[in-house]
């Protein structure tokens, strides 16, 4: 079957991936992240000072801005920021900065869809660029349940998703995906760090586009580790050079 | 977080530097950094680079009511709310002294010098006109926002096509037809000097560092048929007149070289659609 989007021939294929880390001079850390036609701008700081009343006497405060492209920052923008917070706040080692703030900012730079997926994966980007100490990495794709077919189709545009049933947003993280071949192959115990599903969809569908997007998720990490990995080779090679 | 003021050295460097006829990025004191355009895939997306500061426009339009005493004037908005994105001293929800400044002057140069023609956003007069609203997004503050801003706005607008409508009585339809571009009466261009050694040496197009160490500045807004639409300085040492005009004669000159660069961007990226 073919996409909307005509350029995917599969249900399950991924929007071409591109990501670019270092990219502002004014924050400790950023990073661009587009899947296709969505492309989110992170940037963090810290972690630095801190706002009295925000300060934490044994961890670092996270606060996350989410900035949309179009109108002020409205009620999706704060459940954006929190879904990011509270996602971020267990990964990062918040422990070894106390009494300090990591700011982070999320811009949209062009929407087409998955934009919390795409967000999701800036923000981790962003936060290895910075150096923040962090217990492992996460990834995010976003699947829907196609209302006409009633087949799953991952990282929809937004002329799939106005066609959609149900929307679920998936994030894992890197250590759950250490697995063995035949495990994946069969349904895996998955470690979710946030879903988030709007829609109306049954509990085999739930668990169906876990699985789905799970196996997507590990591209997602194999993109980010190389991503990272060409980025310390290139400032090797400055230092060397 | 407040901007650490720059060091001593840093500031006594940067002035003996200005005195000795050099400036500390290389460039002669009346040239701009280099201007890098880039367009989304979308109509009315466009992301400006001017040396390391980094502004995105984008453009968007609806239908909506006009008021009653203007029935036929479309509406152009300005979103410019400086994200922390660009500098942690800028926090979210209140507004600097410096935002306030750059969004007026982005309004005063956009809006007021009627670069846009609103009569023509005009569908059903008293019923129905199209607003234009441009988000500007600063996602990296190494001085000069506003003339970034400026190029990112005009440019952004210019790139944009709106969708045609026709009107069937007293309704309007959206049509797949090709949208059409909107019509723009002049290009005007921002030109931010900043001013040194009590007035006496003088650049455009200051840095960061240049602007947190200047004594003074002032912004002259012009479009290539050498009218000015805008002029503002805002405090700082008092000038000379003929140090203004001087000021917009080397305008006269930028002003020509980035309207002939941001064409030169928009017909290159006309023809890759």
């Amino acid at each position: 079957m073919s996409r909307l989007d005509r350029t995917r021939t599969s249900a399950h294929q991924l929007r071409p991936f591109f990501s670019s880390q270092n990219l502002l001079n004014r924050a400790d850390g950023s990073a661009q992240f587009d899947f296709g036609e969505s492309s989110v701008m992170c940037s963090v700081v810290g972690p630095s000072e801190v706002k009295l009343r925000d300060e934490k006497l044994d961890k670092a405060t996270i606060e996350v801005v989410v900035r949309p492209l179009v109108g002020l920052p409205g009620i999706k923008d704060k459940a954006r920021e929190q879904a990011i917070r509270e996602t971020l706040e267990p990964l990062v080692l918040s422990g070894l900065h106390p009494r300090t703030g990591i700011q982070i900012v999320v811009q949209t730079m062009k929407d087409d869809g998955c934009i919390l997926a795409t967000a999701f994966n800036a923000t981790i980007l962003a936060l290895l660029d910075a150096g923040i100490p962090l217990k492992s990495i996460l990834g995010a794709v976003t699947c829907i349940v196609d209302n006409n077919s009633n087949e799953i189709l991952l990282d929809p545009t937004t002329e799939e998703l106005a066609n959609a049933k149900s929307t679920h947003t998936f994030v894992f993280d890197n250590k759950s995906s250490i697995t063995s071949k035949e495990e994946q192959q069969e349904s895996v115990d998955v470690a979710t760090l946030y879903s988030d599903s709007t829609g109306l969809f049954s509990e085999e569908e739930y668990f169906e586009c876990a699985q789905i997007c799970y196996k997507a998720v590990q591209a997602v990490h194999g993109f980010i580790r190389t991503a990272v990995q060409k980025k310390l080779e290139k400032e090797y090679q400055q230092i060397h050079s | 977080m407040k901007d650490a003021d720059p060091s001593t050295n840093e500031r006594e460097f940067l002035l003996a530097a200005l005195k000795d006829g050099a400036r500390i990025d290389g460039r002669k004191f009346y040239d701009f950094r280099t201007l890098r355009l880039t367009f989304g895939a979308e109509y009315g997306a466009v992301e400006v680079q001017l040396g390391n500061t980094r502004v995105l426009a984008k453009v968007s339009c609806e239908v909506i009511r006009p008021y009653t005493d203007k029935p036929t004037e479309g509406f152009l908005m300005f979103n410019t709310e400086l994200s922390p994105m660009a500098s942690a001293a800028f926090e979210v929800g209140r507004q600097t002294d410096e935002e306030v400044l750059v969004s007026r002057l982005i309004e005063k140069a956009m809006r007021r010098s009627r670069a846009l023609d609103t009569e023509g956003l005009c569908i059903v007069a008293g019923e129905k006109v199209w607003s234009i609203r441009v988000d500007i997004h600063f996602l990296d503050h190494d001085g000069n926002l506003v003339d970034a801003a400026c190029i990112a706005a005009i440019t952004a607008l210019l790139h944009f096509r709106r969708p045609d409508v026709t009107v069937v009585g007293e309704d309007h339809t959206l049509e797949q037809r090709n949208p059409v571009p909107l019509s723009i009466h002049h290009i005007p261009i921002c030109t931010t000097f900043a001013f040194f050694n009590n007035g006496e040496r003088m650049v455009v197009d200051p840095t960061f560092l240049e602007e947190q160490v200047k004594e003074g500045d002032m912004t002259i807004t012009l479009n290539v048929h050498k009218e000015v639409c805008a002029l503002s300085k805002a405090g700082g040492i008092p000038m000379e007149i003929d140090q203004i005009l001087q000021c917009t004669k080397i305008a006269v000159v930028k002003v020509a070289e980035i309207t002939a660069q941001i064409q030169a961007a928009l017909e290159a990226d006309a023809k890759k659609r």
